[in-house]
C-alpha cells in the first residue's frame, strides 16, 4: 500500500468516526421529534442550491456572455463580479431586514438601518463598478491606438 | 419507453447540462485553491466553537486560561466572522464543482455511491450549519424547527467528519493540484475547448476574475459585519446584527430584566447577596457590599453571538467574598441569579476564574451604578468567558462541594 493510500484510509476512517460522534450527540442532545425538521433542512439546502441557485447563476452567466460578445470580456467580468457581490450581500442582509420588521426581543438587537445601509452599499458598489469599467475601457482604447495589431493570446 | 431508455435519456440530459456548465473556472486546481481556504475557515469555526461549547459545558478535568482577558472576545469574534466568511467561500467552492453533480453514469460502484453520499452530507450539513449560525445571531429562532445550540454542536462534527472523508477520497487530486501547473491550466482541447473559447477569449482572465470575485465578496461581508467583534472595523459596520456601542450604558444586552422577570426583586430595598459554603453563610446587603474593598477592572463583555465590547467594571473580588466565609482557596462556585426561569439563571465558575483577581461581583459599569438590564444590583464579571456565564441580578454565591 502506498503512503498516499494509507493517508486516504486514515482520513476516511477518522472522518467516519467524527460523523458518528455527531450522530451520537444528535441522539443524546436533540429530541427525536426534531430529526424530521433537520432532515428537511438538509434536503432543502441541497435543492435550493443545486436546483434553484446554481441554475439561476448559469442563466445569468450565459445571458451576460451573449450580451457580452459586443463588449470587451474584462467589462463583462467586472459586471459579473459586481452582480455576485451585490447578490451575496443582499442575501445576507435580507433576513436582518425581515426580522427587524417582525421585531426583536430588545432594541439592542438589529439596531442599525439595514435597508438604508443596503441601498447605500449597492449605490457605492455601482459607483465603484462604473469607475472600474471606465478605467478598463480607457486603457483598452489607449492600447488599441498604440498597438493596433497586438496579438495577445490571453485576449486582454 | 423502457426504464433503461428513460435512464439513458436522463443521462443524456445530464451530460448536455454538464457541457453547458463547462468553464475555465471549473478546474480541479480551482477546487483545491478554494477548498484549502474553506477548510481553514471550517477548522477555525470548529476549534473556536468547541472552545465556546466547553467553556459553557466543561468536562470535569477541564481548566481554562484566564489571560489574555480578551481571549474569548477574540475566539468568538473569529468564530462568527469566519462563519460569515464561509458564505462566499462555500458558494464559490460549490460553483467550481457544480458540474460534478451531473456526472454520468451517476453511480459507478459502491465506493462511488458512498463518495457521492459523503459529498451530499458535507454540502448539506455545511450549508445548514452556516445558515442557522447566521440566523441565530439575528435571533430569528422561529425559522428552524430544532434547538439551535444542540443542533449546531452536533452538526459541527458531521461537517468536520464529512470534510475529512472528502479530503481522504480526493487526496490524490489535492496533491496533484496543490501547486499551480501553468501548462495544465490552459484551455481544454476538443469540444470543451471550443466552448471555452466561445465563452471566454481568455481562460486566465476569467479565472483571475473569479478569484477576484470571491475575494471581493469575502471582503464585503467580513468588513461590513466584523465591526461587532473587532473594534477597528466598527466604522464599516453596516450589516452586523449588533452595534457594540448601542445599548444601556453603551453596551448591548441579550436578556432584559423584564424578560427575566426580575425587575421587582432587583429593585427591592431588601435585596441581599448570600455567600454560602456548606453551613457557613454570610448575607450582605447593598451597603455592606459597597463597604468592602472596591476594585476597578477593564474587561470585555463578549457574547456567544460574536459581538463584544470593552468596559470598566467596579465591585468586590469574588475571592474576597469567599474569604468572608473562610472558603478553601481552590473551590468552584455556583452563581445564582434572581432569575429562576431561564437556562442561564445559574452558572458555575471554575476555580481558575474564582481565584482570579479580575473576577468581580460588579456593582458599577463605566462609572455608573449598573443598569438594571446589565444586572443591577450586582452581577458576575470575569475574564475570558462568554457573556451568558456572567450571571446578572446575582442573589447567591455557593461554594460547590
Amino acid at each position: 500500500m502506498t503512503a498516499v493510500r494509507r493517508w486516504q484510509l486514515a482520513f476516511i476512517a477518522v472522518g467516519v468516526l467524527v460523523i458518528g460522534l455527531g450522530g451520537l450527540v444528535l441522539l443524546l442532545d436533540v429530541n427525536p421529534a426534531r430529526y424530521l425538521g433537520i432532515a428537511l433542512w438538509f434536503a432543502g439546502a441541497l435543492v435550493l442550491h443545486d436546483a434553484v441557485l446554481a441554475p439561476i447563476v448559469l442563466g445569468v452567466h450565459l445571458l451576460l456572455r451573449r450580451v457580452g460578445r459586443r463588449v470587451p470580456l474584462s467589462v463583462v467580468l467586472i459586471l459579473q463580479a459586481a452582480l455576485v457581490v451585490a447578490a451575496l450581500v443582499t442575501a445576507l442582509v435580507l433576513p436582518e431586514i425581515l426580522k427587524q420588521g417582525i421585531g426583536s426581543a430588545n432594541p439592542t438587537i438589529l439596531p442599525l438601518d439595514y435597508a438604508g445601509n443596503l441601498i447605500r452599499f449597492q449605490a457605492g458598489l455601482a459607483l465603484v463598478t462604473a469607475a472600474a469599467i471606465a478605467v478598463v475601457l480607457a486603457r483598452g482604447r489607449r492600447e488599441h491606438v498604440e498597438r493596433p495589431r497586438r496579438d495577445d493570446p490571453d485576449g486582454g | 419507453m423502457t426504464p433503461r431508455e428513460a435512464v439513458a435519456a436522463i443521462e443524456r440530459g445530464m451530460s448536455a447540462y454538464r457541457a453547458r456548465l463547462a468553464s475555465p473556472t471549473r478546474t480541479p486546481r480551482m477546487a483545491v485553491v478554494l477548498g484549502r481556504l474553506l477548510g481553514v475557515a471550517f477548522l477555525v469555526c470548529f476549534g473556536t466553537g468547541l472552545y465556546s461549547h466547553f467553556l459553557q459545558d466543561p468536562l470535569p478535568w477541564m481548566v481554562f486560561p484566564t489571560r489574555p482577558t480578551q481571549l474569548y472576545q477574540w475566539t468568538q469574534g473569529l468564530h462568527i466572522t469566519a462563519g460569515i466568511l464561509c458564505f462566499p467561500l462555500l458558494l464559490g467552492k460549490l460553483h467550481v464543482v457544480y458540474p460534478q453533480l451531473f456526472q454520468t453514469p451517476a453511480v459507478r460502484s459502491l465506493p462511488h455511491l458512498l463518495e457521492r453520499a459523503s459529498i451530499a452530507l458535507l454540502v448539506a450539513s455545511s450549508l445548514v450549519q452556516i445558515v442557522i449560525g447566521f440566523i441565530n445571531t439575528v435571533q430569528w429562532y422561529q425559522l428552524f424547527p430544532f434547538p439551535f445550540r444542540q443542533t449546531h454542536y452536533a452538526l459541527s462534527f458531521v461537517v468536520i467528519g464529512s470534510l475529512a472523508v472528502h479530503i481522504g477520497v480526493k487526496l490524490p487530486v489535492i496533491l496533484r493540484h496543490w501547486r499551480s501547473r501553468p501548462r495544465e491550466e490552459t484551455t481544454a482541447s476538443g469540444a470543451t475547448g471550443r466552448l471555452h473559447r466561445w465563452m471566454d477569449g481568455s481562460p486566465t482572465a476569467t479565472r483571475r476574475a473569479f478569484l477576484g470575485t470571491v475575494a471581493a465578496g469575502s471582503a464585503a461581508v467580513v468588513l461590513t459585519t466584523g465591526g461587532q467583534s473587532f473594534a477597528p472595523l466598527q466604522p464599516l459596520n453596516l450589516f452586523a446584527p449588533r452595534d457594540p456601542r448601542i445599548g444601556p450604558q453603551g453596551l448591548p444586552i441579550n436578556r432584559t430584566a423584564e424578560d427575566a422577570g426580575v425587575v421587582q426583586l432587583a429593585r427591592s430595598a431588601g435585596w441581599t447577596l448570600s455567600i454560602v459554603d456548606g453551613d457557613r453563610r454570610t448575607v450582605l446587603d447593598a451597603d455592606a457590599l459597597r463597604d468592602l474593598e472596591q476594585v476597578t477592572v477593564d474587561l470585555p463583555i463578549a457574547c456567544v453571538e460574536g459581538w463584544s465590547r470593552m468596559a470598566t467594571w467596579s465591585g468586590v473580588r469574588v475571592r474576597d467574598l469567599l474569604d468572608l466565609v473562610g472558603a478553601a482557596p481552590d473551590v468552584a462556585v455556583r452563581a445564582v441569579s434572581l432569575e429562576t426561569k431561564g437556562a442561564y439563571g445559574v452558572s458555575e465558575i471554575g476555580p481558575e476564574f474564582v481565584r482570579d483577581p479580575l473576577t468581580l461581583v460588579a456593582l458599577r459599569l463605566n462609572g455608573e451604578v449598573l443598569d438594571i438590564d446589565h444586572g443591577y444590583p450586582a452581577r458576575i464579571i470575569s475574564p475570558a468567558r462568554p457573556g451568558v456565564l456572567q450571571t446578572k441580578w446575582l442573589s447567591r454565591l455557593e461554594v460547590i462541594a
